[in-house]
Formats: structure tokens, C-alpha cells, sequence
């Protein structure tokens, strides 16, 4: 924190700052497209007292107490602030937690990031249907600090790293466009990565020669670890994040805790502990992270909270307030959330299926009491084994019947990190969030 | 060595809303300075958040040449245009009051609605000024009431939205236009799987295909539309453009990153069917041989890259009653859709409201819909409307598509 912060009396407030480094390498066609370092330094200043948030979000951290003094006098002092419910939730954690300073993404030069992307590019000219590679370098560092008015103070660091390729596709006709791409939170993560990007590309050119439209309508499918983790996030994920339960009281009797929700054999987490970019120490009113279980066999067994909703809710904190930047106010969000595993192996998941899908990669999801998945990469699964690729627009269903659905996982959970993209909820939008699961079958879902 | 400085200040104040009562105050300044210099063909740039010192960035950009980011120098002509905002929209000590009192009528008017999300108050100002004598400035405001509503009982995140934007509060016309919202949502509405005018939004009814717009996908072959440039591919009817005009896109920027001023502050992608012009930056309209649209967006460090603000198709009726007169379907709410690369849509549509003669009469059920990309802005393309009588500041497209109950 750039200065002591003098708290008041009557009031909670608390003061996080962040002190974000990134870097961005573009190159597309050959060519230097970008090259960029940034380093921003910004403050988000919130007050309560007990009736009304006020929020200041400053680029001047060198001047927080004039910020916050601001606040302190658009608000109402209140005696009793301590005896809040929200503030009571608050926990006091104090805390320094450095955990990529022999690592630091700030300490390597450009040119070795630049070296990197450069190494990979080759790999996507290797075949005459690409007539558009892309690729990106994208880092980022953040030290963040919080202090409260209770005494919480708090400093942790935060790192993600990766390539994101694209290649655009076209032979006569038929135009497919590529993705590939791996993030960490270390870069000899995302290092000896050509063999895995060849076989990639490999298999998506075969797609666009090779693919057939999907004949529509209901089939078993089977969700890869990447397509799982975004039904999981998108399904029931979003669903768990608590402040949609606060306008509407009915919420709470549809949302009871210990409801069956889905098939017994499906179990679903989020951990904001568990390693990749959803990994935050502590969330942005520094609530400590813990693994939470948003379903367990079957029944819904928590969700996800910050303060205000915990105390609205009369339940426990979770570790989930957070915000995209200093620009927002932390409210509830993911962090890494996924589907735990189960009891075959893939052989075994698609054994008995005699016409069905198998979803490998996907562009995007969404789920409100429909979900739907747009797949890039999927194949046939004609008695009990993998065929040809198929062109599928979204697969879809209605989320609590899906749930109900789900008949077989396998046994190895497979976590995933991205650098691009990540979770958008209203104005807050590219959140990193990380998700996986099993391989996951669902014995019926609507193809298109 | 050629030079251009850019800034931009935006202030906002944005309340949150939790059941219907205003529960938190924002308030964001944010102020970025941008330097670009152009030598022997390549580009520096050098971008601070908060107050610009123009020289240090200078001094930075001239370091970045030596990356060696090749781009055109084309600065444009020298000129001088202003364009200011229009009159405060509510006095920033007014705006939580004002606010809570129209939340409080809208609660009393739709007792069955919950009431979440935003409302924000924003002044956004920039200025463009390059070494060819080029001098721009733009600044403008604008009111968002963004509310998220829950049907009280329903179970979902939600199940429809309440909207308004524009360049001043009037509270009257946003309750009649969400009066009508409500009356239709609770009144039940059927309909036989088949053809129908879909009516939406017409920024979502294009976003989809908006990549298919974008020069660097159409030179590399892969776009839908490539070859195409200066053909008729779509209907008479449709013209195409990116809004930055602040007649319609409230509080936008009438120049792009790149300074580029289009005629009438809205540059033409497809002009009566043709297509006429693609997404680029002046860098990929040199290098692939295509116009130049104007259109380009910038981070505050960063090169231009292509950019598009906010679909604006030229009108073609005056009212949804004279654009689809009978039976249409009013989409409100579709997430997940998507086109295959041949150009297949489909989605499943959340929410949608039956309409005849351009008035919502009812809730239809969870629909799919579908159609095919050139058939869709060909033949099945009926036209658009800018402030139907019931929807005020609402830029609205009609397409015939197929579609069935979910």
C-alpha cells in the first residue's frame, strides 16, 4: 500500500490496490503485429456505512486518503457499524504470500517472450490450407495489497502466462478456423510445446477437409474435460453465484441446500485454491479461498458468496468476491470450477453408445435454464467407437434435465488455463476463471 | 517524424440496484494519454493511464520504433472538427434520488418483477491531434438504465431485461415502454413451429456474422463474404453501417483511433445490398488493397486494431407495425447461438414475446431459431426501424427464420 491509510471511526472501509504488469506479442502472417509492455497502477476505495456502499475507483494511488476521505463524507457515520451483519462476516486475515518472485514474468526480457512465439509460429505454415496464422504472447503479473478498516492487510501475487494461436483455414469451398492454445502461470509451462501444437493443427485441417454436417437431433454425447468444465461453469456454476438469489426471497426456497439437483454420480467444485489462472490466495474483500462444493453426489450442497450475500443468507463466507480490476467492485464470481471424476476409462465411457457425439473442443457456452455449447472440434461415436468428424452449430438442453442425465465419468480430472477470453457477468467482463472435469456422458442432449 | 496524440477522459457515477433499492454509488475517473510516431515505416507507441505528460510519451514512442511494428503513415488531411455533448443529463446529487423514485414507480407498476443491476451517468471525452494538422474533439453523455428481472418465483439468473439508454432522463416514456414489457410477459402466447419475422436488437441480429466483415479474414479467403467487395450479395433493402454518430449512439466518439472521420459519422460496410466496405485499420486496408472504412479502436498502449462501435441499419419503415404487420416474434433474450463456418445459425431463444402488428401481445415459450447466413440479409431480410413508437432510441431489424418450440 502506497501510504498509511487512517480509518475512521463509524465505518467499515477497506482499500485494495493493484500493481498489474502485462505484456503482449502479436504477430500474424509473419509480421510484427504488437509488442507491448504495460504497468498500471490502480485503487478500488469502498465505505459502508451499514445502509450504502460507496465506491471510488482511482488511478492516483499516491493519494488513497483523500479518496477514501471523500467517501467517509458522502456516507453516514453509524456506531453500530460493528455489529452489521456484512461487517461481522468480514474476516481479518493478514497475510503476505509471494509466490512467483523467482519466477516473475516482469523479469524476462521481451525478446526470449518474443523467441518463444516465434518458435511456434512455423508449426501453423506447415500445411497450404492455412492462409491466416496468428499467434500472441500474453503475460501477466499483478501484486495486489488490501488493508480494512478491521484490520485485514494482505499482500499476494498473482501470474498467468501463454501463446494463443490461430490459423484461418480454406480449400475450395470449406473455411474452418483454428485455435490452439496453452496458459500458466509459469513460462516453462507453456516452453516444448511444438509437438503438442502439431499434432493440433494436424487434426484441424483435417477437420476441414474431412467433417460432415451432423444429422440433427437428440444423441447420447460425451463432453471432453474442456467442454465439461465449461458446462459445469455455464450450467450450474453461475447459478451457484448467490447475489441472484437477494431481489427475489422465493429464490431461497427454490435454492435449499440439500435439494437433489442432478444424477448421483455427479459431484461439482469450485476451489479457488486449485492451481492455473482461477488460483486467487484470498478474494478482493480478502476472504481467504476454500475448496466449496457446489453439488455432492447428486445434491446441492453450498454456493458461492461475498459478504453481503453470506450475511443476506445467513451462511458462510466462500472466498468469492471478485473483481476483474480496480475499475469494479468485487462481487460473486468463480474461480476454478469442475466436475470431479469418476469411475471408467474412456474406452469405457463410449463403449455402449451406438450413434452418439463426442464434443473435443468449443468456442463458447452459456447456460440460464437452457445451456447451450458451440463446438469447434467433434466426432461421431458409431458403436462404441470414435468416426468422423461432424459440423455441429450448439448442442443444447434444458440445464436441470442434463444434470439428471449425466451416466458415466471418467476417472482423470483435467484442469484447464486459458490467457485469452475468461468470464464475462454484466460490466465485469474477461474474469480469469479456470475450469475442467472428466471426460462426461450424457445420455441425451439436443445436436444441431 | 510524423506524430499523433491522443486523450481521453471518462467520468462515470454507476448506482447498484438489488431488489428494486439502490444500494451502492461508483464513481470512476479515468483519464489516458496515447502517443503514436511514425518513422521509415514502422510505428512506436506510448500510452499512460492518468494525466498525459506529451513529451515523456513522446520520448517512450520513439523508443518503441525500435521494435520494428511495421505500419503505414497516413495521418489524413489537416482539420478541425468539435463535436460537445449535449446538457447534463441530472445533476450528479440529484441522480441517487431521481433514481430510487423511478425504481420505486417501476416497482409499484410491476409488482412481479425483481429488479437488479446498474443504472450509470456517463461523460466521456476525447481529442485526436496529429503533426498533419488534424485536430478532432468529441465529447458526449449519456444515461444507462440496465436492469436485470426476475420473475418473482421462477428459479432462473433471469428472465428478461428492462433497457433504456440515451442523452436525457425521461422517466414517462421508460415506464410506458416497460409497461407494455410486463403486461406482455404475463400474458401467455403460443405459436405453430414454422416461418415467422423475427424482430431483435439490431446490433444482435448481425453480431454473429460481424467477423465475416473484417478485412484481414476476407483477404486471407476465409470469410464468407471473401471476393465479394462491391457485389450485390444481400437484399435492396439492407444497408449496413458502424455507428458513431451521437444522434443515435449516445455519447460515442464521431472519430475512429486512427482519426478518421466518415460522412455522416457512419461508415458503410453494405450500401442497398452491396458490400461496400470491410473492418481494417489503414494498416491492413494498405496492405490487402481494400478501403479504408474508419473504423479502427485502440488500447491506450497499443497499435490500432480493427474496431466496430455499434450496428446501425439504414431504416426502412417508420414503425414495427408497418414492417411486419400480423404475426412476428419479438426476440428479447437469446444466449448461446452461434453459425457453423458454412454459415448456419442457430439458437435457442430464452425469451421471446409474441407480436401482431407490431404490438407484443404475449410470452412465447423457449423457442429455437435458425436460418442461413446470405438467405437471412437476402431474401428473409425485411428491413429496420429506428424509434418505433414503442421503442424509443431502439435501433430494431426484422429477419424471416425458422422457428420451433425448444
Amino acid at each position: 500500500m502506497p501510504e498509511v491509510i487512517q480509518f475512521r471511526e463509524g465505518f467499515y472501509a477497506d482499500v485494495r490496490t493493484e500493481d498489474r504488469y502485462r505484456t503482449v506479442i502479436s504477430m500474424k502472417a509473419g509480421v510484427l503485429e504488437e509488442m507491448r509492455n504495460r504497468r498500471e497502477r490502480q485503487a478500488f476505495v469502498r465505505v459502508y456505512d451499514g445502509r450504502m456502499w460507496y465506491y471510488a475507483s482511482v488511478t492516483d494511488v499516491d493519494h488513497l486518503q483523500r479518496t477514501l476521505d471523500g467517501l467517509y463524507d458522502a456516507a453516514t457515520e453509524n456506531p453500530h457499524i460493528g455489529e452489521d451483519p456484512v461487517v461481522r462476516k468480514f474476516e481479518r486475515n493478514r497475510d503476505t504470500l509471494m509466490r512467483f518472485e523467482d519466477c516473475s514474468v516482469r523479469d524476462i526480457p521481451l525478446c526470449e517472450k518474443q523467441a518463444l512465439l516465434l518458435s511456434c509460429l512455423p508449426l501453423l505454415s506447415e500445411d497450404h490450407c492455412i492462409t491466416m496464422p496468428e499467434g500472441k504472447y500474453l503475460d501477466r503479473s499483478s501484486l495486489f495489497c488490501f488493508e480494512s478498516s478491521l484490520g485485514a492487510r494482505i499482500c499476494y501475487d498473482y501470474q498467468t502466462c501463454g501463446i494463443a494461436l490461430s490459423f484461418s483455414m480454406a480449400e475450395g469451398e470449406k473455411k474452418f478456423t483454428g485455435n490452439w492454445q496453452k496458459g500458466g502461470t509459469r513460462l516453462d509451462e507453456i516452453q516444448g510445446l511444438e509437438s503438442e501444437i502439431r499434432a493440433s493443427v494436424a487434426e484441424q485441417t483435417a477437420f476441414l477437409r474431412q467433417s460432415v454436417p451432423v444429422e440433427a437431433g437428440e444423441y447420447p454425447v460425451v463432453l471432453s474435460p474442456e467442454a465439461a468444465g465449461v458446462f459445469a461453469h455455464e450450467s450450474f456454476g453461475h447459478k451457484s453465484e448467490s447475489d441472484f438469489m437477494l431481489s427475489d426471497e422465493s429464490m431461497r426456497e427454490e435454492w435449499q441446500l440439500g435439494r437433489k439437483v442432478a444424477s448421483p454420480i455427479l459431484s461439482i467444485v469450485d476451489d479457488g485454491g486449485a492451481p492455473g489462472c482461477g488460483n486467487v490466495p484470498y478474494d478482493d474483500e480478502g476472504t481467504k479461498c476454500r475448496k466449496n462444493h457446489l453439488i455432492r453426489n447428486g445434491v446441492l450442497s453450498g454456493r458461492l458468496h461475498s459478504a453481503q450475500t453470506a450475511a443476506a443468507m445467513d451462511e458462510g463466507l466462500t472466498g468469492n468476491a471478485r473483481a476483474v480490476d480496480c475499475t469494479f467492485e468485487p462481487i460473486v464470481r468463480m474461480t476454478t470450477t469442475y466436475i470431479e471424476g469418476g469411475d471408467l476409462d474412456f474406452d469405457q465411457l463410449i463403449a455402449p453408445i451406438r450413434k452418439g457425439y463426442y464434443i473435443k473442443t468449443i468456442r463458447h457456452g452459456s447456460g440460464m435454464s437452457t445451456f447451450t455449447i458451440a463446438p469447434s472440434l467433434a466426432y461421431e461415436i458409431i458403436d462404441g467407437k470414435l468416426g468422423r468428424p461432424v459440423q455441429i452449430s450448439v448442442i443444447s438442453g434444458s440445464v436441470f434435465e442434463t444434470l439428471g442425465l449425466i451416466d458415466g465419468l471418467t476417472r482423470d480430472v483435467k484442469l484447464l488455463s486459458f490467457v485469452t477470453g475468461g468470464c464475462g457477468k454484466m460490466e465485469q467482463q474477461g474474469l480469469p476463471v479456470g475450469f475442467g472435469g472428466p471426460f462426461v456422458r450424457v445420455s441425451s442432449m439436443n445436436v444441431q | 517524424m510524423e506524430k499523433e496524440f491522443l486523450k481521453e477522459r471518462e467520468h462515470s457515477v454507476t448506482l447498484n440496484v438489488t431488489a428494486g433499492r439502490i444500494d451502492s454509488y461508483r464513481e470512476l475517473e479515468r483519464t489516458t494519454g496515447t502517443v503514436r510516431v511514425y518513422d521509415k515505416g514502422c510505428i512506436g507507441v506510448a500510452g499512460c493511464l492518468g494525466e498525459p505528460d506529451e513529451e515523456d510519451l513522446t520520448g517512450r514512442a520513439r523508443e518503441a520504433l525500435a521494435f520494428g511494428i511495421p505500419y503505414p503513415c497516413d495521418l489524413g488531411e489537416a482539420a478541425e472538427q468539435k463535436i460537445e455533448g449535449g446538457e447534463e443529463i441530472i445533476p450528479i446529487p440529484e441522480f441517487i434520488p431521481a433514481m430510487q423514485s423511478f425504481l420505486d414507480r417501476l416497482g409499484k407498476m410491476c409488482p412481479k418483477f425483481a429488479f437488479s443491476n446498474k443504472i450509470t451517468l456517463m461523460d466521456q471525452r476525447s481529442e485526436y491531434r496529429s503533426s498533419a494538422g488534424r485536430h478532432l474533439l468529441s465529447s458526449g453523455r449519456r444515461l444507462d438504465v440496465q436492469l436485470l428481472v426476475q420473475d418473482r418465483g421462477s428459479g432462473n439468473l433471469f428472465d428478461t431485461f428492462l433497457g433504456w439508454t440515451g442523452d436525457r432522463f425521461d422517466p414517462e416514456g421508460m415506464l410506458e415502454m416497460f409497461r407494455k414489457q410486463y403486461d406482455a410477459f404475463y400474458t401467455p402466447a403460443d405459436l405453430s413451429p414454422g416461418r415467422y419475422p423475427v424482430v431483435a436488437e439490431t446490433s444482435s441480429v448481425f453480431s454473429t456474422f460481424l467477423r465475416h466483415f473484417t478485412g484481414d479474414l476476407y483477404a486471407a479467403g476465409a470469410s464468407l463474404l471473401s471476393g465479394r467487395l462491391g457485389q450485390k450479395v444481400f437484399s435492396d433493402r439492407l444497408t449496413l453501417r458502424d455507428d458513431m454518430n451521437p444522434g443515435t449512439a449516445f455519447g460515442a466518439c464521431f472519430f475512429d483511433a486512427e482519426g478518421c472521420v466518415s460522412p455522416d459519422f457512419r461508415p458503410a460496410l453494405v450500401e442497398n445490398g452491396v458490400l461496400k466496405g470491410l473492418l481494417t485499420t489503414k494498416k491492413t486496408a494498405g496492405q490487402y488493397g481494400l478501403p479504408n472504412l474508419g473504423t479502427a479502436s485502440a488500447p491506450y498502449d497499443g497499435v490500432p486494431g480493427i474496431g466496430f462501435h455499434g450496428a446501425y441499419a439504414e431504416p426502412t419503415a417508420r414503425s414495427l407495425r408497418k414492417l411486419v404487420p400480423g404475426r412476428a416474434v419479438f426476440l428479447d433474450v437469446a444466449s448461446g447461438g452461434d453459425a457453423t463456418p458454412e454459415g448456419h445459425f442457430a439458437t435457442p431463444v430464452q425469451m421471446a414475446y409474441l407480436m401482431e402488428d407490431g404490438q407484443l401481445v404475449g410470452r412465447l415459450p423457449e423457442l429455437n431459431m435458425s436460418g442461413d447466413f446470405f438467405r437471412m440479409f437476402g431474401e428473409d431480410y425485411l428491413g429496420s426501424v429506428r424509434d418505433d413508437p414503442q421503442w424509443e432510441n431502439y435501433m430494431l431489424s426484422a429477419v424471416v427464420m425458422d422457428v420451433a418450440k425448444a
